[in-house]
C-alpha cells in the first residue's frame, strides 16, 4: 500500500457545518485517520442542511453533509456528561490535532480547554474556528457567511455604484476558513518536529475574509483612498474590458477580454477570432481608448457575444491565448472535458445515498496521491469500532453509554 | 522568534497574487523565502492605482502597495533566467533549498532546464510545485490561468449577482487567495511525506480545480436533483431576512442574516413590535423566506434613519448576527481588529521615501510559534549579495560579472511608466467613494515624503 501523505495523523473533527469539516476533510483527503465526533441524538448541524438527496430532508441524505465528510470515521459523543468527557480525553490521549468550532468558552466551561487537553497530551494541536476569535470585543458576536463578507471590505466594493453591496451567491468564506485552518494545522504539526510540544491555534472567519481583501486595505493604507463598488458610467459590462464584465452568450455568460498575454495584442486579432473584421475602429485600438469609448463598445460586442455558444467562445479564445471566462452551470462542471481527464470526479457509494460521482483529487500527490476511502458516516457508524475494538469499551458498557445518551 | 517553518528554505518563483501570497504565508511563518525575479520585466504587474502616497517617485518598482503587501518577509534575488549564468545560479540556490515554486505556464520551466526532473537531479528530495491554471494535462492545459476568470469558470458566478440582473463579480480575482492558501497546504503535505520517508516530488497544481472543489454541494444537487441554480442577490437558500439594508449617512449600509425564529423574535423586539413584525406572512422562517420582498422593505424602511455601527451593537447584544458594511477605513480602524493586532505596522527603508505602512496580518494565532511580518517587501535586487555572496559563495569578481552579463540587477530595464490618475481623476470616473487626505495620521502610519 502507498503511503499517504498524513496518514500518520489521527485528527478529531469535533466541529460542525462547513469550515471546519472542510478543514478536517483536507486533512483526510490526503491520508489522516480523521474521526469525526457527532453530538448525540441530532449530529452534525449540516445533516440538517440541504441540498438533500431527491429533495427529501434526512439526516443521513444531506449532500452538504455528505461532501464534507467523506475519507471520516464517525462516531456520537455527549460531551455534556460525565463519562462523555472521560471517552473525550481518552480519545485526545491518542491524537495528534482537535479541531472545534463551538463558541468561545464553550470547551473550557466543560474543562476540556486547551490547557486541561494538553495536560492528557502534551503534543496535542488545537485549531479554535470561530467567527470573531477568541479575543476583542467582537469576540461574542454572531457570524455567518453574509456577517463575514460585510465585515470584511469586500462586500462595500463589489456590485453596482449605486445599487447594494453584493456578496457571492454561495457561503465562500466557509470554505476559505477551513482551508486556511488546514494549512495552520498542517504547519503546528511541522512545527512539532522539532518543538515536540502541540499549541493552540485560534482562528477567526471574519479575520480570513478580511486578508481576502488586503488590496483594498493595502490601497487605504497606501493612498487614503477607499474604493467603491463598480464605476458608474455605463453598464458594467465591458466598462474596461480586460477586466470587469459578464456578459450573455447564446446559452449563458462570458467574460470575454481583449487581453493576450502581456502586454495586451491589437484589437485587430480579437475582431479576427470573433470573425468580424468590420468592427475594427481605431476607436477601440488601446485598452484606453476601449476604456474611453466603452458605451460604443458594448454596442457594437454585445450583439455578437450574443450569437457564441459560451463554450464555443471559451475555446475559441483560449486555445489562441486570449484570456477569457465562461459561467459554468454545475452540469457544465459534471461535463467539463477538463476535469474528466483529470480525473476529477470520482465514485462514492453510501449505504443510503447509494452510488454518486463526487468532486474528488483537489491536487496530485504522486508519491502519496489522494484517494476515496471511505464515504461520510452515518451518524455513530463507528462507535462500535473505535469505542470498542480500538479503545477497548466492552459492549455492556457501550449499551450502557448508549441507554445513558452518552454515545 | 522560531516560527512553524522556520529551517526550511523556499524558491519564490512565482508572480502576480496566488503564489506570491502562498509564499508570503510560508515567510510569516518563518519560512526562509527567496523571491527570485527579473529586473528585466514590469516588478508591478499587479499594481492597481496604490503607489506609496499616490506618488511613483524615483523607484515606483519599491513603492507599489500590491506588490509589497504579498512580497513581504521575503528576501529578494534578482537573476535572469534567459541567461545561462542566471540558470546555474538558480540551480546552486535549488542545491540548498527544499521547495521551488512557480507559476508559469506549462512547459516554461523545462525548457529554461529548470524543470523538475532536471533539478530532481541536483536536490533529490526537493518539493517542486508548479500552479497553473488548468494543470498540466488535459485538453485545456495551455489555457491561461488568470486569476479573476476562475469565478466564472469554475461555477461560482452562476449563483453571483443581483436577481434582477444576471451574473456580476464579487471581489477582485476571487480565487487567487484560496489557491494560494490550498498552495501552503499543499506544499505543507509534501513536506510531510518527506520528513517520513525522505521523498520528494512534483505538485501538479491546478487553480481550477481548487476552486470547483468549494462547489461541492451545488454540483451534487445537480447530480441528485438535476437543480442548476441561479443568481442569488444576497439572498439565502432558507433564511430570511438575509440581505444588506441602507442606513443614515452616504452610502452606509447594514447586513442582517436572521438564522431561526429566536433570532427573529429578538430582532422584532428591537424594532418595537410594530404592526407588520406580527403579520402572519412573517412568523416562521419559512414564511418569512416567501414574502421576503416585502420583508426587505419593511426592514429597509426601518434602518434607514439609523446608524449602521449603533445597530449592529444593538443587534448582536440580542443575539442577532448583523454587521455594518465596512468600507476600507472601516475595517482598518475597527476597535476588534485593533484589539486583535490583524494589521502590522512595517517600516520601510529610509531611502524608498515610504515611512511606515500598515499591512494586513494573518486570520489566526499560533500560541507557540508566532508569525508575524518579517521584513518589508524586498527593494529589487535588495539581497543580491547576500545569497548570491555569503549563501552560494560567489565571489565579488563573479557577482560583478552577473551584473555585467545583464544576469542580475537592481533597476529595471523596463520601468513601467504608469501615471496613477490623480484623486480628482479616481473620483469622477467613479471608482472611489472618497479620500482621506490625512489618511497617514488617522491610520497612526508615517509618510517620509
Amino acid at each position: 500500500m502507498i503511503e499517504s501523505a498524513l496518514g500518520s495523523f489521527r485528527i478529531l473533527d469535533l466541529s460542525s457545518y462547513i469550515a471546519g469539516p472542510y478543514c478536517a476533510k483536507m486533512l483526510a483527503d490526503y491520508g489522516a485517520d480523521v474521526i469525526k465526533i457527532e453530538p448525540t441524538g441530532t449530529g452534525d448541524v449540516s445533516r440538517q442542511i440541504g441540498p438533500f438527496l431527491n429533495d427529501e430532508p434526512h439526516i443521513e441524505k444531506s449532500l452538504l453533509y455528505f461532501y464534507l465528510n467523506c475519507n471520516k470515521r464517525g462516531i456520537s459523543l455527549n460531551l455534556e456528561t460525565d463519562d462523555g468527557r472521560n471517552m473525550f480525553l481518552d480519545l485526545i490521549k491518542t491524537s495528534d490535532a482537535l479541531i472545534e468550532s463551538f463558541p468561545p468558552g464553550y470547551l473550557r466551561d466543560l474543562g476540556l480547554g486547551y490547557k486541561e487537553l494538553q495536560k492528557c497530551n502534551p503534543g496535542l494541536v488545537m485549531a479554535s474556528i470561530t467567527p470573531f476569535g477568541q479575543t476583542g470585543p467582537y469576540r461574542d458576536y454572531a457570524g455567518n457567511d453574509l456577517v463575514y463578507y460585510a465585515m470584511s471590505g469586500m462586500m462595500y466594493a463589489s456590485g453596482a455604484y449605486d445599487r447594494e453591496p453584493l456578496k457571492h451567491g454561495h457561503p465562500q468564506s466557509y470554505y476559505m476558513g477551513g482551508m486556511i485552518a488546514a494549512y495552520t494545522i498542517s504547519a503546528a504539526l511541522f512545527a512539532r518536529s522539532w518543538s515536540e510540544e502541540g499549541q493552540y491555534i485560534d482562528l477567526s472567519l471574519q479575520e480570513c475574509m478580511a486578508a481576502h481583501h488586503h488590496e483594498g486595505a493595502t490601497r487605504y493604507a497606501y493612498t487614503g483612498t477607499i474604493e467603491r463598488r463598480a464605476p458608474k458610467i455605463g453598464s458594467g459590462s465591458t466598462k474596461g474590458i480586460g477586466f470587469e464584465g459578464i456578459v450573455p452568450a447564446k446559452d449563458g455568460f462570458i467574460g470575454p477580454t481583449t487581453q493576450k498575454g502581456r502586454p495586451a495584442v491589437s484589437f485587430v486579432e480579437y475582431a479576427e477570432l470573433l470573425g468580424r473584421t468590420d468592427i475594427v475602429d481605431p476607436k477601440f485600438e488601446t485598452r484606453e481608448l476601449r476604456n474611453q469609448n466603452a458605451l460604443e463598445l458594448d454596442d457594437v460586442l454585445l450583439p455578437i457575444l450574443k450569437s457564441w455558444g459560451k463554450l464555443d467562445y471559451f475555446n475559441t479564445m483560449m486555445s489562441e491565448g486570449f484570456v477569457a471566462g465562461v459561467v459554468q452551470t454545475p452540469e457544465d462542471l459534471i461535463r467539463c472535458v477538463q476535469l474528466q481527464a483529470r480525473n476529477f470526479y470520482t465514485k462514492a457509494s453510501h449505504p443510503i445515498i447509494g452510488e454518486i460521482k463526487i468532486p474528488g483529487e483537489m491536487f496530485r500527490l504522486p508519491e502519496c496521491p489522494w484517494a476515496f476511502r471511505l464515504p461520510a458516516p452515518l451518524l455513530g457508524q463507528h462507535n462500535q469500532d473505535i469505542y470498542g475494538k480500538e479503545m477497548g469499551y466492552t459492549d455492556a458498557q457501550l449499551d450502557l453509554f448508549k441507554g445513558l445518551h452518552v454515545i | 522568534m522560531r516560527g512553524a517553518l522556520s529551517g526550511l528554505r523556499v524558491i519564490d518563483s512565482t508572480t502576480m497574487v496566488a503564489m506570491p501570497t502562498a509564499m508570503h504565508i510560508m515567510a510569516d511563518m518563518g519560512a526562509e523565502v527567496i523571491k527570485v525575479e527579473t529586473h528585466t520585466l514590469f516588478r508591478t504587474e499587479a499594481a492597481r492605482l496604490m503607489y506609496a502616497d499616490n506618488v511613483p517617485g524615483d523607484q515606483p518598482w519599491n513603492r507599489d502597495g500590491a506588490f509589497n503587501t504579498v512580497q513581504r518577509s521575503k528576501l529578494g534575488l534578482t537573476l535572469n533566467l534567459k541567461i545561462k549564468e542566471g540558470v546555474e545560479a538558480f540551480k546552486d540556490l535549488v542545491r540548498v533549498s527544499d521547495v521551488v515554486v512557480e507559476n508559469n505556464r506549462a512547459g516554461t520551466m523545462e525548457r529554461l532546464g529548470l524543470g523538475y526532473e532536471e533539478l530532481k537531479k541536483i536536490k533529490p528530495d526537493l518539493i517542486y510545485l508548479s500552479n497553473t491554471g488548468f494543470g498540466h494535462t488535459g485538453p485545456w492545459s495551455s489555457y491561461a490561468g488568470i486569476g479573476r476568470m476562475f469565478e466564472l469558470t469554475c461555477g461560482l458566478s452562476n449563483f453571483t449577482g443581483y436577481i434582477d440582473e444576471g451574473p456580476r463579480r464579487v471581489g477582485k480575482a476571487f480565487f487567487d487567495l484560496h489557491v494560494g492558501w490550498t498552495a501552503v497546504f499543499a506544499i505543507l503535505a509534501a513536506l510531510h511525506y518527506r520528513q517520513r520517508t525522505g521523498i520528494g516530488q512534483w505538485i501538479d497544481f491546478a487553480m481550477y480545480q481548487v476552486g470547483v472543489s468549494t462547489m461541492g454541494d451545488v454540483i451534487l444537487d445537480f447530480i441528485a436533483n438535476g437543480r442548476n441554480g441561479s443568481v442569488m442577490g444576497n439572498r439565502h437558500p432558507y433564511m430570511a431576512p438575509h440581505g444588506v439594508y441602507p442606513c443614515k449617512g452616504n452610502d452606509r449600509w447594514i447586513a442582517i442574516a436572521v438564522e431561526n425564529d429566536k433570532q427573529w423574535l429578538a430582532l422584532s423586539k428591537i424594532i418595537g413590535q410594530q404592526d407588520w413584525t406580527n403579520r402572519i406572512e412573517f412568523t416562521s422562517m419559512d414564511s418569512r423566506w416567501r414574502n421576503q420582498d416585502e420583508l426587505d422593505h419593511y426592514i429597509s424602511k426601518w434602518t434607514k434613519s439609523l446608524s449602521d455601527v449603533v445597530l449592529m451593537k444593538i443587534l448582536q447584544g440580542q443575539g442577532v448576527p448583523a454587521a455594518s458594511v465596512m468600507n476600507s477605513r472601516d475595517i482598518l480602524t475597527d476597535p476588534h481588529m485593533r484589539a486583535r493586532g490583524f494589521y502590522e505596522m512595517i517600516k520601510h527603508a529610509p531611502e524608498t521615501g515610504m515611512g511606515s505602512k500598515l499591512y494586513y496580518g494573518r486570520p489566526w494565532k499560533m500560541s507557540k510559534t508566532p508569525s508575524y511580518v518579517r521584513s518589508p517587501a524586498p527593494k529589487l535586487g535588495e539581497h543580491n549579495e547576500l545569497i548570491l555572496g555569503d549563501l552560494l559563495g560567489r565571489t565579488a569578481n563573479q557577482i560583478a560579472d552577473l551584473y555585467e552579463l545583464g544576469v542580475a540587477g537592481i533597476s529595471p530595464t523596463n520601468p513601467s511608466m504608469y501615471k496613477p490618475p490623480t484623486y480628482e481623476e479616481q473620483l469622477n470616473d467613479g471608482t472611489l467613494e472618497g479620500y482621506d487626505e490625512n489618511f497617514n495620521e488617522i491610520l497612526g502610519s508615517e509618510s517620509n515624503d
